[in-house]
């Protein structure tokens, strides 16, 4: 009650519009409906394709048809492209073999980063030997190591689920790493006051505080993978959505350009849904304090 | 019986400068008695609460609780932080029942024992309940049971309730008096807070006001529980600790 009470006198600070959890039963206005979230997202998002399909139609990017497509006209390239055939694959295939290499890759490097980081925390001797290895490595863009890649392991998946395994490895290691250095030290106090040993302080303080860190970083990662599988893909590939991207610059059609962007950014929201979707199973405690 | 045996603590800060937290610090806590550690910010009255506890190590002296010394930390002592340190990935019965999981009791007997001390601090309900859905006072509520749930021969409370305001800290106290009077151990509390001091303890030491603390003087409160915080003997206490303090800072 006197959360709403001090809400409702301070409702111009920009606390609220960021806290954004002020609930006002006052009667309907049209300045009400107006400025209501889901009729200002409806505006925003009509009139961003309003604007587009009005700079497509008018040619004011220049080069005719060729420069910008019309949405309508992505909308049914992607039709096209789910039905027929593009090297031997529809547009499902090319999702799948884009996803199967990002979660190929992101799973390895998961695999070995978070338990490294972990192990880097917690001694110091595996700290030593680790670290300067991986400060050699970080700064590197993993993009850079394409052309070594397909030197060393040819143009086939190797080198893709390389690409994105070197991309992914430094955030999964790096959020592991300081979520456990971040951890409050008295509560390792804790432990030991109610009987734990130094096995209880890693299992129980350890683990479960550094568990939102490390899916900060997985979700990270995760970005980071698709934008590694795509420039992987776009230097060479048989297969994939960035091989959908260079066939429609190829055949000079932007609406393939254009829907292979679209389907990239559906299939990356996808699997960012998934890490969420386990994160929120394996941190119930987490959600509420975030204020998610 | 707990004894602190000419105890003293120097940290070494950065570039080897010696800091004095604690000189020569000698007090005896009777079985089952209430005894409030009382003095101001930076006095050392937390670091003797956590040699007691064995989470730092006296430069000299020593800590001999029933006839052994402290070595480090133990289930037999119960410490109450400050800032809660509740565990925010676990419910309230799974921070209660942690000491006794860690100690090898067998699951029945955990949940039990989390159980009881739960309904004792009035959480009843909140089993399942994750310590940010709780205010400031019930979080405090869940480390005392926590403490309690290891049955220690000590309990040790440090600056409990200085997070709650004025009101849920008043309440806090007599929440204290009364679980301690239902569940008596041995408890010494470190405050601030000379009307905490006065309704909650047996006995109350007071610590000087700078760097090193030494213990000042022994106040024996013989007030009938539960005590009156505006009763004429309590104020003329109050009035007593106050000036003697005053005059050393």
């Amino acid at each position: 009650m006197s959360q709403e009470a001090t809400c409702t006198a301070a409702s111009s600070s920009i606390a609220n519009e960021t806290v954004g959890q002020v609930v006002d039963h006052g009667p309907l206005s049209l300045v009400r409906i107006l400025t209501n979230r889901w009729f200002l997202h409806t505006v925003s998002i009509v009139a961003f394709f309003w604007t587009w399909d009005w700079l497509a139609g008018s040619n004011v990017l220049g080069g005719g048809s060729s420069a910008l497509a019309r949405p309508h006209e992505v909308l049914e390239q992607l039709v096209v492209l789910a039905r027929e055939e593009l090297a031997e694959l529809t547009l499902w295939g090319h999702v799948w073999a884009s996803t199967r290499r990002v979660v190929t890759g992101f799973s390895i490097a998961a695999a070995i980063a978070v338990p490294l980081g972990l192990f880097m925390a917690l001694n110091r001797y595996v700290n030593a030997i680790v670290k300067p290895l991986f400060d050699l490595l970080k700064p590197m863009p993993p993009i850079s190591w394409i052309s070594i890649s397909i030197l060393w392991f040819g143009i086939g998946e190797t080198s893709k689920v390389f690409i994105i395994v070197l991309g992914t490895f430094v955030p999964c290691l790096l959020n592991a790493y300081n979520g456990v250095r971040l951890v409050e030290p008295e509560l390792y106090d804790v432990v030991r006051m109610l009987g734990g040993k130094r096995r209880d302080e890693i299992l129980h303080v350890c683990f479960p505080a550094s568990f939102p860190a490390i899916f900060a970083g997985l979700q990270i990662s995760l970005s980071i993978a698709w934008t590694c599988v795509l420039a992987a893909e776009l230097v060479s590939a048989r297969s994939g959505l960035g091989y959908i991207i260079v066939q429609g610059m190829n055949l000079s059609q932007p609406a393939m350009v254009i829907g292979g962007m679209a389907v990239i950014a559906a299939a990356a929201w996808g699997t960012t849904l998934l890490v969420t979707a386990l994160e929120r199973k394996l941190c119930p405690w987490k959600r509420k304090i975030a204020g998610l | 019986m707990i004894e602190c045996r000419n105890v003293s603590k120097t940290f070494i800060q950065k570039g080897s400068q010696e800091v004095p937290v604690l000189d020569d610090v000698s007090i005896d806590v009777q079985a089952n008695e209430f005894v409030v550690i009382l003095g101001p910010g930076q006095s050392g009255k937390s670091t003797l609460l956590r040699i007691i506890a064995g989470l730092e190590t006296p430069t000299t002296g020593s800590v001999i609780l029933d006839g052994e010394p402290v070595t480090g930390p133990g289930a037999d002592r119960g410490l109450v932080f400050q800032g809660y340190m509740l565990f925010p990935w676990k419910t309230v019965l799974g921070n209660v029942e942690m000491g006794p999981k860690l100690c090898g009791l067998p699951k029945d007997e955990c949940r039990d024992i989390a159980m009881h001390y739960i309904d004792l601090v009035g959480l009843k309900g909140f089993e399942k309940h994750y310590p940010h859905q709780l205010s400031g006072g019930m979080k405090q509520r869940v480390g005392i049971a926590r403490a309690y749930a290891n049955k220690p021969r000590v309990m040790l409370l440090d600056e409990p309730f200085g997070q709650l305001d004025a009101q849920t800290r008043i309440f806090m106290e007599q929440e204290t008096e009364r679980i301690w009077q239902t569940d008596r151990r041995t408890v010494i509390f470190v405050t601030n807070n000379t009307d905490e001091a006065l309704f909650l303890a047996d006995r109350i030491v007071t610590i000087e006001g700078k760097l090193p603390g030494r213990v000042q003087r022994t106040y024996t409160v013989d007030l009938p529980r539960p005590r009156d915080l505006t009763g004429k003997r309590f104020l003329e206490m109050r009035r007593e600790i106050i000036d003697a303090s005053v005059l050393t800072l």
